[in-house]
């Protein structure tokens, strides 16, 4: 799980252009929308695009994000569960 | 002045002219179905699409098949054709919106090009340059010798942003009639785009209804012709309505969102309408921007309960019957908005049946009923909210010659300023170096004149953001359109440039962009003398934006143009 979630963390920095940033900036735990990393709904998208480019996950509804995209723990939960590759 | 509408022509999925159009509207004869002509993996997203491929087209404009034409021009021709037809006459000044411009072609022979071939596909690609198509046919069926051509490229609000070009240049004097509106075809490149969005349907769109699950993409082009009324009187031509208000606005809320209490919107329906010294009582119908989106449809419909309360008129989108004819829609929509005045109709707003708390209810079937005043809205990316007021009979509009002094203070920006002292981190994730520079420009010059918030922000750029352009249009093709990212496309418009500055200020004051070749300075001017001469607004920020892109160095050889960076911004004073 940790180690997914470092994965992550690059692939979050690197899809949504965070020049400055290192995996180390990101809190597992804090939120990804409004606070945090202040992600907006252009992101979001990107997410989404992430989760099936990375793990073979498909998200038809992007409102469906929204439980999912809480913080980089919550999304990597999801991946574990319900990742294709 | 009283500036009158002596010819329309449209061309759709629901008809090749008028008449076609109108038998259409009239049986709620929807056009949206399968794509045939556009050549796309996603063939279960159904479209508005004209059903004549390019060669058809090109047979009934005249046209060699072998000719390299962007459809979207193919379009235009035959739509600008059947209004100056109506009207009689030539006119001066021709001002058509687009984005796609020659899209279409860049991604049919992107591969062929990149091998060194078919190059002079590839050179119509500028916006701009698909206006210049569509003005030359014209001129060589001596339809028309225009003297100014411009291209307002404002994504979905372009061709409504055309036609308030051309009043305001009647009113001060700069044309004689003008021909205005706009064209775009369908491209695979914002196909894929509004699809990275996820905003497209895959049914049949259902504007403001509860059910709806986003847009449908068409295509067309629609004009009109715009004269003085007493030119028009003088010459015995037969009036077919008034423009009488019109307003420009930015959301100044988001990239590609609209702001929960279109904000934006409202005040560009009131300035409107304060414009052609209506009560929001006289309207007797609005053709809604209504693209059936989760979000637009909210928005606008709040917008509209604002501005209406408990007279709101009938309402529609005529989209359920056309697609999203995008940068075409405002000319192809105000061009419809005659035909319901001429016809005393209200147009259905087809496929709805399910209303929902914040949402207007819009007329389902068509309403026989005489039309006065009539509003046309069209929004686009960036938040730019342009609304038009067509009446059966015209109101006084200002005039005014046009100012000759004007006091500017000019800012050029280096490649290698220090972007950071204006533009923040967090800005600059989405932006290309040099979109990093203009942003810095237009702040730095803001700054140094002191004039606080500009009443009117205009770009005029040659080929847009083309980093983001290619970045995409490269993307789609290298994956048979798959996965693109959505980011890329976002930050593609002509116009992504003055509506972030307008967004990061929260300026909801007028915001355009000009695509138009060695031209696009100029457009850019005549659009803001224009309106500091009629008192509309007293400061502007004026910017040039180019960015040089490695792929594209053999198109500017070949056009014989000089590969550059421009990051320029100039504050205007009356």
């Amino acid at each position: 799980m940790e180690q997914l979630i470092e994965q992550l963390k690059s692939q979050i920095i690197e899809a949504l252009n965070f020049e400055d940033m290192t995996p180390a900036d990101i809190d597992a735990d804090a939120p990804l929308f409004g606070e945090g990393l202040g992600l907006d709904s252009i992101d979001a998208l990107e997410l989404i695009m992430l989760l099936d480019r990375e793990y073979g996950i498909k998200l038809s509804d992007p409102k469906s994000g929204k439980a999912i995209f809480q913080s980089v723990r919550t999304m990597a939960e999801y991946i574990q569960s319900n990742r294709t590759k | 002045m009283r500036i009158a509408i002596t010819g329309i022509g449209m061309v759709s999925a629901i008809g090749m002219n008028c008449s076609e159009t109108l038998q259409a509207l009239l049986n709620e004869q929807s056009g949206i179905g399968s794509m045939r002509v556009l050549k796309s993996v996603h063939t279960d997203l159904p479209v508005g699409e004209v059903p004549y491929t390019n060669t058809e087209l090109k047979a009934m404009a005249g046209i060699d098949s072998t000719e390299a034409v962007p459809r979207s021009s193919l379009l235009g021709m035959l739509a600008a054709r059947e209004a100056l037809t109506m009207a009689n006459r030539t006119c001066d000044a021709f001002i058509s919106g687009t984005t796609v411009g020659g899209m279409d072609l860049t991604e049919q022979h992107w591969l062929d090009y990149a091998e060194g071939r078919a190059i002079e596909n590839i050179c119509l690609h500028e916006a701009g340059e698909s206006t210049n198509v569509i003005a030359r046919h014209l001129k060589s069926i001596n339809q028309s010798p225009f003297t100014f051509i411009a291209t307002p490229s404002t994504a979905c609000s372009s061709a409504l942003n055309a036609i308030i070009l051309g009043a305001n240049m009647l009113r001060t004097g700069q044309a004689e009639a003008a021909l205005v509106g706009g064209a775009e075809s369908l491209s695979l490149f914002h196909l894929n785009g509004f699809n990275t969005l996820m905003i497209l349907d895959h049914e049949p769109c259902r504007p403001f209804d509860a059910s709806r699950q986003g847009l449908n993409l068409g295509e067309g082009a629609g004009y009109l012709v715009l004269e003085p009324e007493e030119r028009a009187i003088e010459r015995d031509a037969h009036i077919l309505g008034y423009i009488s208000g019109y307003a420009n606005t930015c959301d100044a809320y988001h990239q590609t969102a609209s702001s929960e209490n279109g904000e934006g919107a409202y005040l560009a329906m009131r300035g409107a309408l304060q414009m052609a010294g209506l009560q929001p009582s006289d309207i007797d119908y609005v053709n809604a921007h209504g693209t059936a989106t989760q979000n637009n449809d909210l928005s606008e419909s709040s917008a509209l309960m604002r501005l209406y309360g408990d007279c709101m008129p009938a309402v529609s989108s005529t989209k359920s019957f056309t697609g999203h004819t995008t940068s075409a829609s405002g000319g192809l929509e105000a061009a419809i908005c005659v035909l319901a005045m001429q016809h005393g109709f209200v147009p259905a707003n087809l496929r709805w049946s399910q209303s929902a708390e914040g949402l207007v209810k819009p007329v389902g079937h068509t309403l026989f009923q005489p039309l006065k005043h009539v509003m046309c809205n069209a929004f686009g990316f960036g938040g730019n909210e342009s609304v038009l007021v067509l009446s059966k009979e015209g109101s006084e509009l200002i005039e005014g010659g046009l100012v000759e002094k004007v006091k500017c203070h000019d800012v050029e920006v280096a490649n290698d300023i220090d972007v950071s002292a204006y533009v923040s981190g967090a800005e600059a994730r989405r932006m290309t170096p040099q979109m990093r520079c203009v942003v810095a420009a237009a702040r730095k010059a803001i700054q140094e004149s002191g004039v606080g918030l500009p009443d009117a922000i205009v770009c005029a750029t040659r080929w847009g953001c083309m980093l983001q352009s290619m970045r995409f249009l490269q993307d789609m093709i290298s994956t048979k359109e798959q996965q693109l990212k959505p980011t890329p496309f976002i930050q593609s418009t002509h116009n992504t440039i003055a509506s972030l500055i307008s967004i990061s200020t929260g300026n909801h004051g007028y915001n355009a962009t000009y695509s138009q070749g060695e031209d696009s300075f100029a457009c850019a001017m005549m659009d803001v003398r224009t309106q500091l001469s009629l008192g509309v607004i007293n400061t502007a920020l004026v910017l040039e934006f180019d960015e040089r892109v490695e792929s594209w160095d053999n198109v500017l050889r070949w056009i014989g143009e000089q590969t550059c960076n421009i990051a320029k911004a100039t504050i205007l004073e009356r």
